[in-house]
């Protein structure tokens, strides 16, 4: 008996009670097609959420002081900049930025309010990399040449009154812990959309907050690292960790910088698994049901093959080879389905701002209210081969049960 | 022992159980079948005749009593080399629905050639010339489905053929068909017989079938009469 014979008899077998082949063929289909869409859309969702996060500041990868991600503080110096951005654009990120971060008092007219103050250097830094120069909704970002240049929130220019042009006092305390101020004159505000940030971060000149604080050239408070992938966050932190290790230096994933973003990914993913797993349990049961329904019409079938001479092992080959031909084509018509339903959510979207509005955000990150798929091809490849491996599985105890087929009894009944 | 000895039965017993209920299906049988012999088994329902054949057949193994096939003790044998013993020297036909519904004819005559892993080409031959030998060259392609009850008999006593086994067993073949096909099954057995000198024995309670066995064994409550 040969794999071609098995193969041609279990495919001629499923196709004896097609209706019922269909039924199965568009569970594990069903099964792809909820598989691709939950995956793919908190891949696409938690991908957006990351980058978005890593623009605010931290990036993917960031380089900083050792100690500096437990407490934050202007003494935290990161030295040895410009060695530490050359070591990272070898390691193949897209972008690295130097930003100085310290906790601050602003004031303003007479009125004052605690927020951040963030260094950046303008003449490097893109909306793309920085969520606050993509998101000015008034004015313009500093230019290099004006020194004293500031943006600042929306909701704390209202609260203080600011529109560009006027005149913020920030206070901090420097690298030695002395108390510091400057003036910086507002150029532009920016609008996120998360509150927090929105009433909290006023963005200046990197060169000029390098002197407030008294940090050298080649000082800052830490690195962002900006991947194009987030999924290398840990390789590429890993090689740098090479680079880096022992001199007093810390290297950090977005999961140690942005942990509540971490944490709640974590959970949404648990969730998610759990309930896919639910879905393809019951795509299982009913392949399963099938069956051991279609093997145990057979039993007089299967008591004849094993009179003749065919042994149980192969006899329950036959059934595993009915089992491969539902997942093959179970998947290939899951495809079928799923494949325009991707794209179209992959390239286009499903627009739910009238259920979830369009500033709910998590974990201090903006939710984009358009469902978009986005699977990364492992994932991909991971939930074809789970769900194949599902069916074989269902099919393993039928094989058994006709295999154990006893042929005097199986003959007796008619 | 004679090699001219197809099987032997010794004092063998056979009893189902079911609960408290025992029934005594064989009573201590003891027969011998020579090589090329055409005998029938005969016997009111219930008499033992299905229980022989599934013996001799290794499908069940007696409670009592020993059972030779071409010398051997079958009780000696492991479940393998029953099962590789029922395909390569035993020859099976039942009463109906014998043949696997998805594949053809000739794909159901070779079934056993297939079970053996004798190369396609050889299957192929061997497959017509049995297809020949049954009178059913040229429905070869044809799904049991799309058959005669005949003809499905004669496709079954195709696919006991292929391999050139020793003795076919074929457990009241004719019951399920009319009495003209009957004979012409018959007529097919006997002339493998005479021809290729293959042992049959065959169960029956048709009078006319009984006629045309060169032996008759009859049974009566699991014993011989
Ligand atoms: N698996 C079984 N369990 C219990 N009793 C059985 C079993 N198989 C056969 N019997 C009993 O054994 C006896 C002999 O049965 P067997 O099938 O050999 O008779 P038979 O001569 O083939 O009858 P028929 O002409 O109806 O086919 C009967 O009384 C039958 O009820
Ligand atoms: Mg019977």
């Amino acid at each position: 008996m040969d794999n071609i014979f098995l193969l041609k008899t279990g495919w001629r077998s499923i196709w004896r009670n097609r209706r019922r082949t269909l039924i199965t063929l568009s569970s594990v289909a069903f099964g792809l097609l909820v598989s691709v869409t939950f995956t793919g859309s908190a891949d696409y969702a938690y991908t957006n959420m990351i980058d978005t996060s890593a623009t605010m500041g931290f990036g993917h990868v960031t380089v900083a002081a050792a100690g500096y991600n437990r407490a934050p503080s202007p003494s935290l110096v990161l030295s040895g900049c410009d060695l530490v951005l050359a070591a990272a654009v070898k390691s193949g990120v897209r972008a690295a930025r130097l930003r100085i971060v310290a906790q601050a008092m602003l004031a303003a007219g007479g009125r004052s309010s605690g927020g951040e103050v963030m260094g950046i250097d303008p003449a490097v830094e893109t909306g793309g990399f920085n969520v606050f120069l993509r998101d000015i909704v008034r004015g313009r970002m500093f230019t290099p040449a004006e020194t004293r240049g500031a943006l600042v929130g929306e909701v704390m220019a209202r609260r203080l009154k600011l529109v560009p042009g006027r005149r913020l006092v920030y206070t901090t305390t420097d690298r030695h812990g002395e108390m510091v101020s400057g003036v910086a004159r507002i150029s532009g505000i920016f609008r996120t959309g998360v509150s927090g940030v929105d009433n909290g971060v006023v963005v200046l000149p990197l060169a000029r907050l390098r002197q407030v604080l008294g940090y050298g050239r080649d000082e800052a408070s830490f690195a962002a690292l900006f991947l194009a992938d987030q999924r290398q966050s840990r390789i590429v932190r890993n090689s740098l960790a090479r680079h880096f290790t022992g001199i007093g230096r810390e290297i950090l994933t977005w999961r140690e910088t942005q942990a509540d973003l971490a944490g709640l990914i974590a959970m949404d993913r648990a969730g998610n698994y759990l309930m896919q797993f639910l879905i393809w349990l019951l795509v299982a049961a009913g392949i399963f049901n099938t069956m051991q329904m279609s093997v145990m019409e057979r039993r007089r079938q299967f008591g004849i093959m094993q009179a003749v001479g065919m042994a149980p092992r192969w006899i329950f080959f036959l059934v595993m080879a009915e089992a491969l031909w539902l997942g093959v084509c179970g998947l290939a018509v899951g495809v079928v389905v799923t494949l325009p339903c991707y794209l179209y959510l992959r390239h286009v979207g499903l627009n739910l701002e009238t259920l979830i509005g369009n500033d709910y955000s998590a974990a201090g990150v903006l939710v984009d209210p358009v469902l978009r798929l986005r699977l990364f091809p492992e994932t991909g490849l991971v939930i074809v081969g789970f769900l194949f491996f599902i069916v074989l599985a269902a099919g393993v105890y039928p094989g058994l049960v006709a295999a154990r087929t006893r042929p005097i009894a199986a003959m007796r009944q008619r | 022992m004679a090699v001219t000895e197809m099987l032997r039965m010794e004092e063998v017993s056979r009893i189902y159980r079911r609960g408290r209920l025992e029934v005594r299906a064989l009573d201590r049988i003891s027969l011998a079948l020579a090589v090329g012999d055409f005998a029938a088994l005969c016997g009111p329902s219930g008499s033992g005749k299905t229980t022989i054949l599934n013996l001799v057949g290794c499908l069940d193994l007696p409670d009592d009593g020993r059972i030779f096939i071409e010398g051997g003790d079958i009780a000696s044998l492991s479940s393998a080399a029953l099962a590789a013993l029922r395909r390569d020297r035993i020859g099976f036909v039942f009463q109906s629905y014998n043949l696997i519904p998805v594949l053809t004819a000739a794909e159901n005559a070779g079934f056993v050639l297939e079970l053996q892993g004798r190369p396609r080409a050889g299957i192929r031959q061997r497959v017509e010339e049995v297809l020949v030998e049954v009178g059913l060259s040229g429905l070869g392609n044809r799904r049991p489905d799309d058959l005669s009850g005949g003809q499905q008999q004669r496709v079954a006593i195709a696919r006991a053929l292929a391999p050139e086994p020793a003795i076919i067993l074929a457990d009241e073949p004719t019951a399920n068909v009319d009495s003209a096909t009957a004979a012409g099954l018959l007529d097919l057995m006997e002339r493998l017989n005479a021809e290729k000198g293959i042992t049959f024995l065959f169960s029956t309670h048709d009078e006319r079938v009984m006629q045309r066995a060169r032996r008759l064994l009859h049974l009566r409550d699991g014993r011989l009469v």
